[in-house]
């Protein structure tokens, strides 16, 4: 296939992936926790998104305005009734580990428990049509997914640039102690930080409801994909995250076209390999003392 | 009433201090961290059979020459010599094995290994032939056991270490770094967060494993304790040694007193 | 009423050893104070409970008589105490002006604002100089510009200072105590810690000396080096040898 039409197809994924994957390295940059759950949610966002599809015909883009405030919601509760008590151990990285791989496995449960182990997508009318622009086709899907994708990762960047509340959490990433003796208060911040990246994974999981086909245990494989994301990029470097994810995906996409698509994963497992190996601050990540 | 260990080296006959060249010897070690000079062409030597006092204002090297000594670090320039051997680019194991046994100034994170285990774990036989062999070997029971005695913390040994109190542990740190049968003790601030009663202790059985041949270096801040417990302090400062001398020769010097008040 | 009262106070880091044993010591508005002690003596530790970051194990922190034991920082800054820590507390990603207008976090005026970033351009030419420079690239000197720089943005009451010299060649460290030295004729009571005794004493009116977490003694800042007690402290009494070492 044309490389151009490849580099479209990976923009295309990677602007989805690089919302997925700026929430993740947003929870590491401030409160220093590898979020496991993090995919889980966006499923958690994907199967509500198909709920109100299949009960009220909402189309999913549309449900963005229920599920993007439901999560931030549910990010802030989960944060103050989790987190806080961890905090003074010294134990502290272990400790976020087992308790988001927890969260995962009980969300993936209850999901299971309600829809059962059958692959579920949300069909809107553009599922499966396609715009073409000169020799480019572009499925209809994954172009809106990705324009809104941008559109919100935009909003993220003039927020954390412009408002006050934004610049706190910037300064709390880059240095919390200072962060506290200049007036921020961080608790606070963490829990509006684990509410942004709860319902960025809210609206991810909208847009991907209707790009793949879903199921419960599906949020390891997006597990796997993410952390390489936010590794290459450098682990709490938003900017980062985004260059990472649509490297990334640009990459699967001339791996998916040369040796088919059952070798695409390996492009994010290899690359996270690699980079651990021998980056392990990633691209933009500065040398991270857990 | 405190027993001594049970297997220490022969005391020390005084009249050969003089023939024995030192037991341990630093010369001109450097050692840079980032941009920032540590230690820099910093030599000393420790007599056998002393206790020497390292001191010296924050900054000065003294954990860095330790570290330095005990393989831990390795020094851009120098070397450190042991009993005439040079150690410089050892591993802390061998160094340890060679005679050198060192605690450290905040007692390490001891799991949940109990007190006797925490002794023995830094035994020589661990390796490859002890996967199969049983957990303890009973010689090394046996003298953890002692050791245990002798600072008096034997009723705790099956006691996981985590909860031991702080006192308790530094005890045992004390107890542990004598495991090895070590010729040279260095102590990183072993007075430091200890309570007097606690501290007296300490220092009463310092002076009676020194009077049984073993050699302290003593890293400290607790001026009292240096000056009471040592006989030789050298004074280091900005990287460099300053001065060398008995208690009463370093006390009454203003460089040290200015070394320490930033009028150097 | 002095400003800040530290009552009996015992403070020890997560489940360690007592740091400070006991100690009490009174500040007084607009004065200029040096605490110096011997290594271990509970120096920094005392102004991170002063600052919020260690809630005392006995005792009382009183500000205008008021018990602020367990307050948070941020809670300890609202009421005018600023904390410069000891190591790098600066956000290196963010210019210099960021820095600085991140020390006015707590003012909403946005006028007030910029107002006070004037003032502080003011008394720190350098900083206004780099003001676009990312303050991870300043040199040693100018980081500390900045940390200063930025506690003057909310005109704190008291400002203290922890080793407000550490790893600066000496004739900056100079530069660094003149500036404190302004601190004290803008109102603003100065605590400092220094490890260079001499320097951090010939800034300030009065001198606190510190050791084993207990205050040993106090007193005009002039005198304290001269008390035959420092030498004392520093170099440990007059012994003789026990026997057998």
């Amino acid at each position: 296939m044309q490389w151009v039409q490849l580099v479209v197809l990976g923009l295309l994924l990677g602007g989805v992936y690089a919302m997925m994957a700026s929430g993740l390295t947003l929870l590491f940059g401030v409160m220093r926790v590898v979020n496991l759950a993090h995919a889980a949610f966006i499923l958690l966002a994907a199967y509500l998104t198909y709920t109100l599809f299949e009960n009220v015909a909402m189309d999913p883009m549309i449900s963005l305005v229920v599920t993007m405030p439901l999560m931030f919601g549910l990010g802030v509760v989960l944060y103050l009734i989790l987190f806080p008590r961890l905090e003074a151990s010294p134990r502290y990285v272990e400790m976020t580990v087992l308790l988001t791989f927890g969260l995962a496995l009980i969300v993936e449960g209850m999901l299971t428990f309600v829809f059962t182990g059958i692959f579920r997508s949300v069909r809107p009318v553009y599922s499966s049509t396609a715009i073409n622009l000169g020799e480019i086709f572009m499925p209809t899907s994954q172009f809106y997914a990705s324009t809104i994708s941008f559109g919100l990762l935009i909003v993220l960047w003039a927020v954390l640039r412009f408002t006050k509340t934004g610049t706190a959490i910037r300064a709390t990433m880059q240095n919390r102690s200072a962060a506290q003796i200049v007036g921020v208060n961080v608790r606070r911040v963490s829990a509006i930080s684990f509410g942004i990246g709860m319902a960025l994974a809210g609206a991810a999981g909208s847009l991907l409801s209707f790009m793949f086909p879903f199921f419960p245990a599906r949020h390891w494989q997006w597990v796997a994909i993410l952390l390489a994301l936010i590794v290459l990029g450098g682990m709490g470097s938003i900017k980062g995250a985004v260059i990472g994810a649509l490297l990334l995906a640009i990459a699967s996409a001339f791996v998916t076209d040369l040796f088919g698509p059952t070798w695409s994963p390996i492009t994010f497992y290899l690359t996270l390999f690699l980079i651990l190996m021998l980056k392990p601050e990633g691209l933009f990540g500065a040398k991270v003392r857990l | 009433m405190m027993e001594g260990p049970a297997t220490v080296s022969a005391p020390l006959d005084v009249s050969e201090e003089k023939l024995v060249a030192d037991l341990l010897e630093v010369q001109g070690i450097s050692k840079a961290y980032g941009g920032i000079q540590a230690v820099k062409d910093c030599s000393f030597s420790v007599t056998e059979g002393s206790i020497t006092g390292l001191i010296g204002p924050n900054g000065a090297g003294k954990t860095t020459a330790f570290d330095i000594i005990s393989g831990i670090v390795t020094p851009d320039e120098g070397s450190v010599s042991f009993e005439g051997t040079e150690v410089t680019d050892w591993m802390p194991h061998r160094v340890t094995r060679r005679g050198v046994s060192r605690t450290f100034q905040i007692t390490r994170d001891l799991g949940d290994l109990t007190v006797l285990e925490n002794m023995v774990v830094g035994s020589p036989t661990t390796g490859w032939r002890s996967l199969l062999g049983s957990r303890i070997l009973q010689r090394e029971e046996d003298r953890a056991m002692d050791l245990l005695r002798f600072v008096g913390i034997d009723r705790l040994a099956g006691t996981v270490a985590e909860s031991l109190s702080y006192g308790q542990k530094k005890l045992l740190e004390f107890a542990s770094v004598l495991m090895p049968e070590p010729k040279l003790i260095m102590l990183d601030e072993p007075a430091g967060g200890v309570n007097p009663a606690l501290l007296e202790r300490i220092m009463d059985h310092i002076r009676e494993l020194n009077q049984s041949g073993i050699t302290f270096l003593i890293v400290e801040h607790n001026m009292d304790v240096v000056m009471s417990l040592c006989d030789t302090i050298i004074v280091m400062a900005h990287g460099e040694v300053l001065t060398t001398g008995t208690p009463g020769i370093i006390r009454e010097d203003d460089t040290v007193l200015d070394a320490y008040l930033g009028r150097a | 009423m002095p400003l800040l009262e530290v009552d009996n106070v015992v403070v020890g880091y997560g489940a360690g050893p007592d740091i400070l044993t006991g100690l009490s010591l009174n500040i007084e508005e607009g004065t200029a104070y040096c605490i110096v002690g011997p290594n271990g003596a509970g120096k920094s530790t005392l102004l991170r409970c002063i600052a919020g970051f260690l809630p005392p194990r006995v005792g009382e922190v009183r500000l205008d008589g008021a018990r602020m034991n367990g307050s948070r920082p941020d809670q300890m800054l609202a009421a005018g105490v600023c904390f410069v820590p000891q190591d790098a507390s600066l956000f290196p990603g963010m210019t210099v002006k960021e820095n600085l207008v991140m020390g006015g976090y707590l003012i909403d005026d946005r006028s007030l604002l910029q107002e006070r970033l004037e003032t502080v351009y003011e008394t720190f030419p350098v900083l206004a100089e780099r003001k676009s420079q990312h303050a991870g690239t300043l040199s040693g000197g100018e980081q500390q510009m900045v940390t200063l720089g930025r506690a003057l943005m909310i005109e704190p009451r008291m400002v203290m200072i922890d080793e407000p010299s550490l790893g600066l060649a000496p004739m900056i460290a100079d530069q660094i105590f003149e500036k404190i030295t302004g601190f004290k004729d803008l109102g603003i009571t100065v605590v400092l810690v220094e490890q260079n005794a001499v320097k951090g004493l010939e800034t300030v009116d009065w001198g606190f000396v510190l050791d084993l977490g207990c205050l040993e003694f106090e007193g005009p800042a002039d005198g304290i080096l001269a008390d035959p007690r420092i030498r004392d402290l520093y170099l440990g009494k007059a012994m003789t040898p026990r026997e057998g070492a």
